[in-house]
């Protein structure tokens, strides 16, 4: 096997003809950060929804460990270990922000198909050890006092780290990160570089689209512009930085349109 | 340690347990009904109230566990224990054969397919198929409950029968709701997406809730028809689905409690009023109204957030 371990090669997506990503290549490596970086409207997020299955981009391959899968569906990709977060929040807004995290675990739990109805031994060890699980997480992102509260509730940079905190639940070998900075202040952004750092330690590989300039330049290791669709610009963060195509495409995107 | 709703549970199981003591013929059979009904509300709530799919022809269930015991006895003669399985089963079958086609449909017009398989179902008995099912009349005759020369024939009997029903049904809800099954329904219900992106198979769960869902009911039918001792199609057509769906959204969606009272107020409530004959329908419209405009999410809302103890803790 390679020591990459997605690989998105030559994938292009339509919209009705229109082009929402154009001959799209990139390698990400195990362990590594990826930034994907790019004006509004670029195709970034349509990049990340054909990873996760909401998509199926027309042409090219999405290999995950050297399988193609492109169009598969998105269950089957999180049961990969293939998990994101969300631009625009996606939470379970009435439900608590344990029952939030604990859809995490809906891939690692073992109940069988007859403990919806009837408990058995093996049911009650498997739902306490996940609920534990729920708990070492809300730990981890500082949200074990607000357990109960309904994740609508909370704050903007708290429904964040929920989301994180429900992704990292599943276990994932490959994080995806959707601006995970948008909406948050310069404390909660420090927070933030530092929780995905540990992550990554945790030995989670990590892809983030991010405006935070700073931010995303600090955490990647490697990252790809994307404009109109199409890759402009690849390389580590100084390099990317300093590309001229990159600055232009950025000076001339001011009046874009906002992504999604 | 007892909460409020736990002792109003208590309380209300054991009014209930002794309700055939103090009542006459006609109300313990409103009771019994009242148990019944109960039972096919709570089924219908697995998948409206939980898995969230707008199913609009759950008296189909319901009568296909009734007709499935009336069937069997009457014209085959089998004794009633002996149908009990196959009145659960057929519904589950049925279930699994006409909605798993039609799974993937969102909201507004998986409900208009519901619909449409209610009516076929009230076609297919009319014109009493294979001769089997007795046409716009009905099947008349269903024997009792018998079980080693006993026979379970009182209406007091019947009471009882239905109200372990209810019990064995809430100790089933009780179970979904704390099961990586019920959770997923959930998951599936608040939002569709990214309950995928965690790996929840969307079709399997929202299947799952349907054949449970049947299988409950058709229970629940089976019951009606010793009941009565008789079925017939009417009692099972579109206007009687458009009851349990609308028990469940009046009563409170995945609320227990909700539900039955729900039950009650959509069921029991009109034979209190029996003598204002059909100007009590009107009463009921202008509360329905009222109940959606007022407390959208029903009269007893559910309330989540039941995790475990040890996660409270930390809650200030």
């Amino acid at each position: 096997m390679s020591e990459y371990i997605l690989e998105i090669s030559h994938v292009s997506k339509y919209f009705q003809g229109l082009v929402a990503i154009n001959d799209l290549s990139m390698k990400v490596k195990k362990g590594q950060i990826y930034g994907i970086i790019g004006p509004n409207g670029a195709g970034k997020t349509t990049l990340f929804n054909c990873i996760t299955g909401i998509y199926r981009p027309e042409i090219g391959q999405i290999l995950w460990k050297g399988k193609d899968i492109k169009g598969s569906n998105p269950y089957k990709i999180a049961e990969l270990g293939i998990l994101r977060t969300f631009q625009t929040i996606r939470l379970f807004a009435e439900m608590s922000v344990a029952e939030n995290i604990m859809s995490g675990r809906h891939i690692k739990s073992k109940q069988r198909w007859y403990n919806g109805v009837i408990p058995t031994p093996a049911y009650v060890r498997d739902e306490k050890a996940n609920w534990e699980k729920v708990g070492e997480l809300m730990d981890f992102f500082n949200l074990t006092e607000y357990a109960t509260i309904p994740a609508g509730d909370l704050s903007y940079g708290i429904q964040r780290r929920i989301e994180m905190a429900r992704a990292l639940a599943a276990e994932p070998e490959l994080l995806i990160l959707d601006e995970p900075a948008a909406g948050l202040n310069e404390n909660e952004t420090l927070e933030l570089t530092q929780t995905i750092r540990k992550i990554q330690e945790m030995g989670v590989t990590i892809m983030m689209i991010e405006h935070d300039m700073e931010m995303v330049m600090s955490l990647s290791e490697y990252i790809t512009v994307i404009n109109f669709g199409a890759k402009i610009s690849e390389g580590v963060p100084s390099f990317v930085q300093d590309d001229p195509v990159v600055i232009e495409a950025y000076i001339g995107s001011d009046e874009e349109d906002e992504d999604e | 340690m007892m909460n409020k709703t736990s002792l109003i549970a208590i309380a209300l199981l054991v009014f209930m347990g002794f309700f055939p003591l103090f009542v006459d013929s006609a109300w313990l059979a409103v009771g019994t009904t009242f148990l019944v009904f109960s039972v096919v509300a709570l089924s219908q709530d697995i998948i409206l109230g939980r898995a969230g799919v707008f199913h609009m022809g759950h008296a189909m269930f319901f009568g296909l566990g009734a007709y499935t015991t009336a069937i069997l006895n009457v014209n085959f003669g089998l004794p009633i224990l002996a149908t009990w399985a196959p009145a659960v089963l057929v519904p589950m079958l049925v279930a699994f054969v006409m909605v798993a086609p039609i799974i993937h449909l969102r909201g507004d017009y998986l409900l208009v397919a519901t619909i449409g398989f209610n009516i076929i179902f009230i076609q297919v008995l009319e014109n009493d198929i294979f001769g089997l099912t007795g046409g716009p009349n009905g099947l008349f005759g269903i024997d009792v409950v018998r079980v080693l020369g006993f026979d379970f024939s009182s209406q007091t009997h019947m009471y009882y029968m239905a109200f372990i029903l209810l019990g064995i049904t809430l100790f089933i809800m009780r179970n979904l709701d704390k099961s990586k099954f019920g959770r997923a329904m959930f998951y599936i219900h608040k939002d569709e997406i990214a309950a995928q992106s965690m790996g929840i198979n969307v079709r399997y769960f929202k299947l799952y809730a349907f054949i449970l869902g049947a299988g409950i009911a058709g229970a629940a039918g089976s019951m009606f028809s010793v009941q009565y001792s008789a079925v017939s199609p009417e009692a099972f057509n579109v206007t009687q689905s458009i009851m349990f769906f609308t028990i469940v959204l009046v009563g409170g969606s995945a609320s227990l409690p909700g539900v039955l009272i729900g039950t009650f107020v959509m069921f029991v409530l009109p034979e209190m009023f029996r003598e204002f004959e059909t100007a009590r329908y009107l009463v009921f419209g202008v509360a329905m109204i009222l109940t959606m405009i007022l407390r959208p999410r029903g009269i007893w809302p559910v309330r989540f957030g039941n995790i475990p103890d040890f996660l409270k803790k930390g809650v200030k």
